[in-house]
């Protein structure tokens, strides 16, 4: 640890934030092109087994309790936006349900890639939930008016612009980037083609009342990556624009991963190719200003970047929190010095932030959701700075009011900055639906390991939890390839309605298997035929094993495969 | 319905007209029935494009009769100093390579129709001179005028030959992106 005054920072090559473990990274070395990497040798090995060991610890209560929050969210029907309205207008700013959609989503992969490997069944649906509302013209529609330009980044190229309706088909990487990313995500993480159908993800748009005739653009999570690709080659790689003229570091990212994403389901190196471009490009203006702090954007017309003098706190935390995964010792540099000028001790621990008062612009206060404590938490989650990040949930929990609203945990939208004693109180639904939760679900360095360290083809044959009942929360899930056994920990909630169901895939054909919840034997089957011992009612449908959890359910459950016995394998 | 979007790779290239070394008209028309291998540069690049064009050349001599089958190109994205007798000058180095150049508003509708990057910029190592980064992408257009596959800077001429080898040969896929699992 470095000790800075009052604060504690954790030193991010020397990590002992679990159980007494102690270990060094990241590993820098050249790449045998001779540019800067990370080899995946011995260490990526070592640093696999560390990240594939929260698996084996089972989520808490209040884990589950964001999961569920997103799940709840997800299940909203259309364009019902309940809890995710910020203060902004029109879905412009960094609040905008683009967003939270998204960063629910990428909470979901990091943690079904690090904690439930072997539970895909409850992610998948609300994934497919996010992405069918990510699709709704409520969300993308306010690229109608923002392609027009006209914003201060842009007044003076205003001329040249003009209304778009297609939300991907130039510029937009702020929300382009996050369908292709999802979608991709999704691919890989469920090893399921569904977005790769010809206009799986279409953007459509028809009113009774005006605009005309019905706009409709299709794609596919191949079609819209290619495209996304191939404007970040005409960019020369210094990236897409969000707002015309303007190239933000954060929100090229995203497509980032999901080019990562796209690489690791159909071959290739399109996220490698785009990486060290990217790099090169910006190598003439750097990436980090005089104060140690990440650029924000550059103007496309000028070649000029704006800084981040003001120091506002989400730039640096999401382009950190991001970058990360693909630039890891850059961002590990970094962020020790960049920490020390957010965070600002509490009591007993509780840690806040510091947040320069905005500038008014053209004398107009800007009214926007920044997401500020939300976006902090979130890198350094990925910081792996576990002390700081218990000061932060603990000012969260102590300071924001955590809720429980249909068995999910969330943080109200709070529009008040600091209470009378001069705590900050200020509550985003960005920050308080997601960010929080994101925070809590990741582990150190969890979008590296997700974009470094892929399952490998066998993860996707094992037996795995494909569906639960709404009422079944999952806080353990993986299999344990060695021993031949599937870990699981289920419970039934009281307070959800709901079947109590979950269905387990690819394990009748690893030959005659046992069903031991809390150490006691509940079933053991083969083939078709089950013999049930306890509780839990256990039948076979088609090639799946479905566990029907009665009330008050809850235990740690280990299904085990004998081995030399497989019989149809 | 209107806007329908969407990026295959077949949207990129396209028909042009421009000016080969020789002071010959020529169009995409004029390729017809070859493989077209493209890079675009300018003749005063000091190293994209003499790397480039060397690993091109290898991997075309690597490839024996199949480079036959294959005309490969060099566009200027810098006509105001790349006249054909320039283009040819330098091209003597890369024999293998045919130079086209053209108006400023003819070289930059083929650009755009590539999705490439270029960009005049100040030469800080020569005053009042300029240099222009680029893409360094090569394309392959099929013998029909369609986009086939690009290849990034960072491959080899090995791999380069490897997957023109596999594109171009009979009864082999076109698997520049194969599935990994």
């Amino acid at each position: 640890m470095v000790t800075s005054g009052m604060l504690r920072v954790a030193l991010p090559l020397l990590r002992s934030d679990l159980e007494g473990i102690v270990y060094l990274y990241p590993v820098k070395c050249l790449r045998q092109d001779g540019g800067d990497g990370v080899r995946f040798g011995n260490a990526r090995s070592r640093e696999m087994s560390m990240s594939s060991r929260y698996a084996f610890e089972s989520l808490d209560k209040l884990q589950i309790g964001h999961i569920r929050h997103f799940d709840n969210l997800s299940r909203q029907p259309p364009n019902q936006w309940k809890l995710m309205k910020g203060k902004g207008y029109g879905q412009e700013d960094f609040g905008g349900f683009r967003f939270q959609l998204a960063y629910m989503a990428y909470a979901l992969a990091l943690t079904h890639r690090h904690r439930l490997p072997a539970a895909p069944g409850v992610f998948k649906p609300v994934f497919e939930r996010l992405i069918e509302k990510m699709l709704l013209p409520e969300v993308w529609m306010y690229w109608r008016d923002v392609s027009r330009g006209g914003s201060i980044f842009n007044a003076h190229l205003a001329a040249n612009y003009r209304e778009e309706w297609n939300p991907v088909g130039r510029d937009n990487i702020m929300y382009s980037a996050y369908v292709q990313s999802m979608a991709l995500l999704y691919g890989y993480l469920f090893n399921d083609a569904r977005y790769a159908q010809p206009a799986a993800l279409t953007f459509r748009f028809w009113s009774y009342f005006w605009g005309g005739e019905a706009k409709c653009f299709e794609y596919d999570q191949n079609s819209l990556n290619d495209h996304i690709y191939w404007q970040m080659v005409e960019s020369g790689y210094l990236g897409v624009a969000c707002e015309p003229n303007c190239v933000f570091q954060i929100c090229n990212q995203p497509a980032i991963l999901g080019f990562r994403m796209h690489d690791l389901i159909n071959g290739g190196s399109i996220a490698e190719e785009v990486t060290r471009s990217y790099e090169q490009a910006w190598k003439d203006f750097g990436r980090i200003g005089d104060n140690g702090h990440y650029h924000i954007m550059m103007a496309q017309d000028t070649k000029a970047v704006r800084q981040n003098i003001g120091k506002a706190p989400w730039v640096d935390a999401w382009t950190g929190a991001l970058l990360n995964m693909w630039n890891r010792d850059f961002v590990h540099a970094h962020y020790p010095r960049q920490i020390r000028d957010f965070l600002k001790p509490g009591v007993d621990g509780a840690l806040s932030i510091n947040v320069p008062a905005r500038p008014e612009v053209m004398g107009q206060r800007i009214v926007t959701d920044d997401c500020d404590f939300g976006w902090i938490t979130a890198w350094v989650s990925e910081m792996g700075d576990a002390e700081t990040l218990r000061g932060l949930l603990a000012h969260a929990d102590r300071y924001m009011a955590p809720a429980w609203l249909d068995g999910g945990l969330y943080y109200p939208r709070n529009d008040l900055v600091e209470n009378a004693e001069g705590v900050r109180t200020l509550v985003e639904p960005m920050s308080g639906n997601v960010l929080l939760g994101y925070a809590r679900l990741n582990i150190p360095d969890g979008l590296w390991h997700l974009y470094n360290e892929p399952w490998e083809p066998a993860h996707f044959e094992e037996p795995a939890i494909v569906a639960v009942g709404s009422d079944v929360d999952i806080s353990r899930a993986i299999f344990d390839p060695e021993n031949n056994r599937l870990n699981f920990a289920v419970e039934r909630r009281r307070d959800v309605s709901g079947d109590g169901i979950v269905r387990i895939a690819r394990a009748l054909a690893r030959g005659p298997w046992s069903l031991a919840c809390d150490g006691a034997e509940f079933a053991r089957g083969s083939g078709t035929n089950v013999q049930i011992a306890g509780a839990v009612q256990v039948e076979i449908d088609g090639a799946d094993v479905v566990l029907h959890c009665p009330e008050r359910f809850a235990h740690s459950c280990v299904m085990a495969f004998e081995p030399g016995e497989q019989d149809s394998k | 319905m209107s806007g329908a979007g969407s990026s295959s790779p077949a949207s990129i290239g396209g028909p042009f007209r421009l000016m080969d070394h020789d002071g010959h008209e020529v169009s995409d028309q004029t390729y017809r029935g070859y493989h077209v291998l493209i890079f675009f540069g300018f003749t005063n690049c000091r190293l994209v494009c003499p790397r480039a064009l060397t690993k091109l050349s290898v991997a075309l001599d690597s490839l024996g009769p199949l480079a036959d089958r294959i005309r490969p190109i060099y566009i200027t994205v810098d006509p105001e100093r790349d006249t054909a007798a320039v283009m040819r000058a330098f091209l003597r180095s890369y024999p293998r390579f045919t130079g086209l150049t053209g108006s400023r508003e003819q070289i930059d509708q083929v650009k755009g129709a590539f999705r490439v990057f270029a960009e005049r910029r100040d030469d800080h190592a020569s005053k009042g001179d300029y240099v222009i980064p680029h893409t360094a992408i090569t394309y392959l257009i099929d013998p029909q005028g369609k986009f086939a596959a690009h290849f990034g800077d960072a491959l080899s001429a090995e791999e380069i030959a490897g997957r023109l080898r596999s594109l171009l040969e009979p009864d082999k896929a076109p698997c520049e992106r194969a599935p990994t699992r």
